[in-house]
């Protein structure tokens, strides 16, 4: 067994394992005796199978958000849906206005597509969460302008957990005419998100982030086929036109059967992930120093970010190199810089660099999370000892 | 970013597992000196403390906040300080100790730092 393979595996926030049961349908698609056939092939019957098994797939997607089947656009992943959604949309209703909202802790699949319009000369506003790293109608109706085309919010925050108030921003938007778009990738599957309650006109989702394969996800459109973006990829006229490119039926078939079972499941699964993360907390809030980042109450139930006073992020990460988790910190840059998240909550820079998101899922257990726990103490303690103490010392003269 | 991310050569593992000469010097004040460089709050702060007798480095000691070539360097140096005058400064080239250590062209700051500290504590007059 490799190292990677030894590692507490405490990092489902940034991707998950594929479930057995995912795997087993998509493998019924792969094969010479499966599914496998083109699903645009409808001159022949296993074409045919193949289309009705990506329809049946649609509809699964379409059921867990409460939306319409034709709805659910296919495509890559979450950056993907993301582009097309505030891209398209962007592009498409350029005449109406060209302002766009959104929040400094997106994710960089937004905040870059932002800055790419922003190039291209749509003005963009980027709101600071409120307190506890929540973004609500607060942060957002006093930025919203005539010209507002849309506004784009994250359910749940990648790093931190924290869930925004997407409904009553929806509502918001819903009111002022202005399209609204929810990034849901790392909500899915966390809680229930259904269209008609968050008031979406789009949404995006991911297939690995609920034990689904990587590379697929979907992009909710409401309205669709009727309600238009300016698609992103041509050719071949997929997906409404929307989104060419051969439909991958194995993929779309695990997303489904992925979205199936955590609809299925979140509930009680939610349950125990949050014991399981609040017993990762008492395990570690006890060396004192220990801040928990977002607020606490509003948040999913598997994702724990920490920051460590006096701890270094690289050395920390490494010294806890048998555990998998996620640090906010750009440590192989010269700057070393920050997680843009923790900074816009007011995180001081050392905080910042100290964090670290331990991200709970379906396959921890208890003893991982104890023995991750131990691991912890154990290397914090040890890092703040081989720190600088508080003798008098000559500073250098620099 | 994550742990598999971070690569680092058998001489940093083994220095960070382990770190050699770090801790304090225990000497009376007229034979101990220290000396530090950085700042927690940028990332790097490196500590050293001595115990010198006649211009001679009898004893060196680090303590240390930042990465893991940051603790390797600091641990390496304070090491290699035994036995040297405290006037010989020479032999710390921060770019030789880069590769040495196989640190990526951007740790050289964090290793000015290293060297800013040692060169603070031998600047250092005794304590009394």
């Amino acid at each position: 067994m490799n190292q990677t393979a030894k590692a507490i595996y405490l990092d489902y926030a940034a991707t998950t394992p594929v479930d057995p049961r995912v795997i087993e349908r998509m493998v019924g698609c792969l094969g010479p005796d499966g599914c496998f056939a083109n699903p645009a092939s409808s001159s022949h019957a296993p074409g045919r199978e193949a289309r009705n098994r990506v329809e049946a797939a649609r509809r699964e997607v379409a059921s867990m958000l409460g939306a319409l089947p034709p709805e659910i656009i296919w495509t890559s992943g979450a950056t993907e849906s993301n582009n097309l959604a505030i891209k398209g949309a962007a592009r498409f209703h350029a005449d109406r206005g060209r302002h766009i909202v959104t929040s400094r802790t997106e994710h960089k699949a937004v905040l870059d597509t932002c800055r790419q319009l922003e190039k291209e000369g749509w003005q963009v506003s980027y709101v600071t969460p409120g307190p506890g790293g929540v973004v609500g109608v607060a942060e957002i109706e006093p930025v919203l302008r005539p010209d507002t085309v849309l506004v784009s919010v994250m359910f749940v925050n990648n790093e931190i957990g924290t869930i925004n108030d997407v409904a009553a921003i929806g509502s918001l938007c819903r009111e002022r005419g202005v399209l609204f778009h929810v990034d849901a990738a790392q909500a899915a599957g966390k809680l229930p998100v259904r269209v008609d309650e968050v008031q979406a006109d789009l949404l995006s989702l991911s297939g690995h982030k609920v034990y689904g394969p990587k590379g697929i996800g979907a992009l909710y459109l409401r309205g669709c086929p009727k309600s238009r973006l300016e698609p992103q990829i041509h050719g071949g006229g997929h997906e409404w036109g929307l989104r060419s490119g051969t439909l991958a039926t194995h993929q779309i078939v695990g997303m489904a059967e992925a979205c199936r079972i955590a609809a299925a499941e979140h509930a009680r699964e939610a349950e125990r992930l949050a014991g399981l993360r609040r017993r990762l907390w008492d395990g570690i809030a006890g060396l004192g120093g220990v801040h928990l980042n977002g607020d606490p109450e509003r948040r999913v139930a598997g994702i724990l970010n920490v920051c460590f006073e006096g701890v270094e992020g690289e050395s920390l990460l490494f010294a806890l190199r048998e555990l998998a988790v996620s640090s906010g910190s750009a440590c192989t840059s010269a700057s070393r810089e920050a997680s843009y998240v923790l900074r816009a909550l007011g995180r001081d820079d050392q905080l910042a660099q100290s964090s670290l998101r331990f991200s709970v899922g379906r396959f921890t257990t208890a003893e991982d999370v104890d023995r991750a726990a131990a691991i912890v103490r154990t290397q914090v303690q040890r890092l703040r000892a081989l720190g600088p103490g508080s003798c008098e010392t000559k500073e250098a003269a620099i | 970013m994550n742990a598999d991310q971070l690569d680092y050569s058998a001489e940093v593992r083994q220095r960070f597992e382990r770190a050699p000469g770090h801790g304090r010097v225990l000497a009376a004040p007229s034979e101990r000196r220290t000396g530090a460089a950085g700042n927690i709050a940028r990332g790097t702060r490196v500590e050293f403390e001595a115990r010198v007798r006649q211009g001679r480095i009898l004893e060196c000691r680090f303590r240390a906040y930042g990465c893991p070539h940051v603790i390797a360097a600091a641990s390496w140096v304070a090491e290699h300080a035994e036995g040297r005058r405290t006037t010989e400064l020479d032999w710390i080239d921060p770019r030789a100790l880069a590769r040495r250590l196989e640190a990526p062209a951007h740790k050289l700051g964090s290793l000015l730092v290293v060297e800013d500290a040692y060169r603070a504590c031998m600047g250092a007059g005794p304590e009394a």
